[in-house]
């Protein structure tokens, strides 16, 4: 019975077009000896892939009807991932190659959304492939660049052979701004290890407690109002959970179209558990997660990625919820 | 053999289980329908399974992948699979290839009087029984479901932002309407007496038209997505699953908007995964996720009973024989049970 309640761990590839999301994809494909993958790929896939199991999606992206305009969930994921859960051989995994224009946040969506899917798999993280020669341009050039970025859990800085020292500086720095918590890694050929890029379990509330991400000051200067930031907050009161909820539920309310992800751990007052979450767009998970450690200091961690956060007073608003 | 099936002794075996033919077969049932007096079930490892009275079952390898949907054609059935594959099986056993789309699957099939119909991705093909080669129907988005009415003169296809329902015109060209409504549409189905047309949507919902003048209406307040849905032969109820009970809305007269519908309830709080009717009676078995599976008069609920006890794995296949004596039951563990119904 364990192995069908197992849920089976979904890696979804993103990146702008010639980054090297097929390059990366092969070399799971042939590193993972006698593991069963099935790949799941869009018509317009830039080059062969060497697998049994290769799916073609349509990238079919649909609003859900539930009152929230940012929902959007993708339908063809939905039906190919429900598929293959009746198959006779378990999957070790699946892996999601997006086209280079997609916006990750449907994708990710779908977990939180659809049941089904929710029961028998799970998001084990995002991997954005970026061209280190090209990146700094295409964030100018294109949103869906820049929302890549900002959604990775891990960001591939690929083709680094190609690029000065000092550029790569240049770049990992504008990473760093839209995105103060993915794990960058620098690679030539989509060259590293598995275990960097496969179950990371990054969705997992458990794995944000586990690895903290890096709490970056604020950092407010930026050249257009609609680039993609984030903001951090840090605080040692403790705060009150009915101010939080009111804030946050508002906040991701009205918000939500331009906070992309969302990720915190929260010290509440007479509270003794650690308070988890994560999100994407409107859509969270939230839970207590046991005890706070006895040799750690109680404080309040909360990180925002999305576009115009200077205009949401979320400094004013985080302040306003501590409890004294 | 589940640890879970070890756990119960023979004496919690229903009646029909002990008298019925229960199979482990490990892989998942995805779908089963009657040919006469056999029940033909599709696995998702490809192969189809015919169970046949008094007889030992058939093993057919048919397809190399999962069978994703399988239809009903006079003595034969159709199969659609994620091998690219549409096949026509005959009760004997062979196996004919209708077409194959490589690595598209094919999602859907449907067959009325001999004319055939599937889709793969945002296309159905269309193939008359008297032509060589199908007729492609395309639509905006992939398609959700198929579903001819009972004279097989409409073929509802259900798909993103609503129904498209084609039909021949008096010169033989086809014609299409639409049926419009925002959100993803999966299965569709017409009424026995062809005045309606539900499709199950991906949000928790239901959503009716009432066709001769378009009205539409929305069944909801279910806990989960409607999986399974089926009307009561006389159009008296629609039934379906998605919630704890099984709930049956009135079709009868001027239709549900505004009535309630009737609860059918089992003991315990698992939800409904599929339902099949009981052929000419206002009666249905409902599957349950645990694997148990209950008989109910709708009007009478006192009158239910257990056909299969818990398995562990949710229902995802029921079908009975035309002579209405034997049944078949499969869940996505790969337990079987095929049954006589009546005490002997």
């Amino acid at each position: 019975m364990e192995e069908t309640n197992r849920q089976v761990p979904v890696t979804v590839l993103t990146g702008f077009l010639g980054a090297g999301k097929t390059t990366l994809l092969n070399r799971i494909l042939t590193e993972q000896h006698g593991k069963k993958y099935a790949v799941i790929v869009n018509e317009f896939g830039e080059q062969g892939i060497d697998n049994d199991l290769v799916v073609d999606a349509d990238e079919e992206v649909f609003e859900m009807n539930n009152g929230c305009i940012c929902c959007t969930v993708r339908g063809d994921l939905i039906r190919i991932l429900s598929g293959l859960m009746k198959r006779a051989d378990k999957l070790d995994a699946i892996i999601v190659e997006t086209t280079g224009l997609a916006d990750p946040a449907p994708v990710a969506q779908t977990f939180f959304v659809d049941q089904d899917v929710a029961n028998k798999t799970k998001l084990d993280a995002i991997v954005t492939v970026a061209d280190a020669v090209h990146l700094s341009s295409q964030i100018e050039d294109h949103h869906e660049a820049e929302e890549q970025i900002a959604f990775g859990d891990v960001i591939l800085l690929n083709k680094i052979d190609l690029v000065k020292d000092e550029n790569i500086e240049v770049v990992t720095k504008r990473i760093r701004k839209i995105n103060p918590f993915a794990k960058i890694i620098k690679t030539t050929k989509c060259g590293t290890p598995l275990k960097e890029i496969l179950n990371l379990d990054a969705f997992s509330l458990k794995r944000i407690l586990e690895v903290e991400p890096d709490f970056l000051e604020s950092d407010h200067d930026h050249e257009h109002d609609d680039d993609v930031t984030s903001l951090s907050f840090v605080s040692d009161t403790p705060l009150d959970m009915e101010k939080f909820q009111n804030w946050f539920g508002k906040l991701l309310q009205t918000k939500g179209q331009d906070i992309m992800r969302t990720k915190g751990i929260l010290n509440f007052k007479d509270e003794n558990d650690r308070y988890v979450f994560q999100g994407v767009h409107m859509l969270m998970d939230a839970s207590p997660m046991g005890k706070w450690p006895e040799n750690k200091k109680r404080s309040s961690r909360l990180v925002f990625i999305g576009r115009n956060l200077d205009t949401m007073n979320l400094k004013e608003g985080f302040e306003a919820c501590k409890s004294e | 053999m589940t640890t879970d099936l070890n756990q119960f002794p023979e004496l919690d075996k229903t009646k029909f289980e002990q008298r019925g033919i229960q199979l482990e077969i490990g892989v998942p049932v995805t779908c089963a329908v009657s040919i006469g007096n056999n029940i033909a079930a599709g696995f998702g490892d490809g192969t189809v399974r015919i169970f046949s009275s008094r007889e030992k079952h058939k093993t057919l390898k048919a397809h190399k992948g999962v069978i994703l949907c399988m239809s009903r054609d006079g003595n034969n059935i159709l199969t659609g699979g994620d091998d690219g594959y549409f096949l026509k099986i005959s009760l004997n056993g062979e196996i004919n290839e209708i077409t194959n789309f490589g690595s598209r699957w094919v999602d859907h099939v449907a067959a009325y009087n001999g004319n055939l119909v599937c889709s793969s991705g945002k296309v159905v093909y269309y193939w008359d029984k008297n032509k060589k080669e199908p007729k492609s129907l395309n639509h905006d988005s992939t398609i959700g479901g198929l579903a001819f009415d009972a004279k097989g003169r409409r073929l509802a296809v259900s798909r993103y932002g609503g129904v498209t329902i084609w039909k021949k015109d008096y010169s033989n060209k086809w014609k299409s309407t639409k049926l419009d409504w925002k959100g993803s549409h999966n299965k569709v189905s017409f009424s026995p007496d062809g005045k309606y047309l539900v499709t199950s949507m991906q949000e928790n919902v239901l959503r009716c038209w009432r066709l001769k003048d378009k009205l539409d209406f929305a069944m909801s307040g279910y806990g989960s997505k409607v999986k399974s849905f089926a009307f009561i032969s006389d159009t008296s109820y629609l039934a379906t699953s998605g919630a704890i009970d099984a709930i049956c809305w009135p079709f009868d007269g001027e239709g549900p908007m505004g009535r309630k519908p009737i609860c059918l309830s089992y003991i315990g709080n698992k939800q409904v995964t599929f339902i099949e009717p009981f052929p000419d009676e206002k009666a249905i078995f409902a599957g349950l996720s645990d694997g148990s599976v209950f008989l109910s008069q709708i009007e009478n609920e006192n009158n239910t009973i257990i056909i299969r006890s818990f398995t562990g794995s949710e229902v995802s296949a029921i079908a009975m024989t035309d002579d209405k004596s034997s049944i078949f039951i499969g869940d996505m563990n790969g337990n079987t049970l095929w049954t006589s119904i009546w005490d002997q």
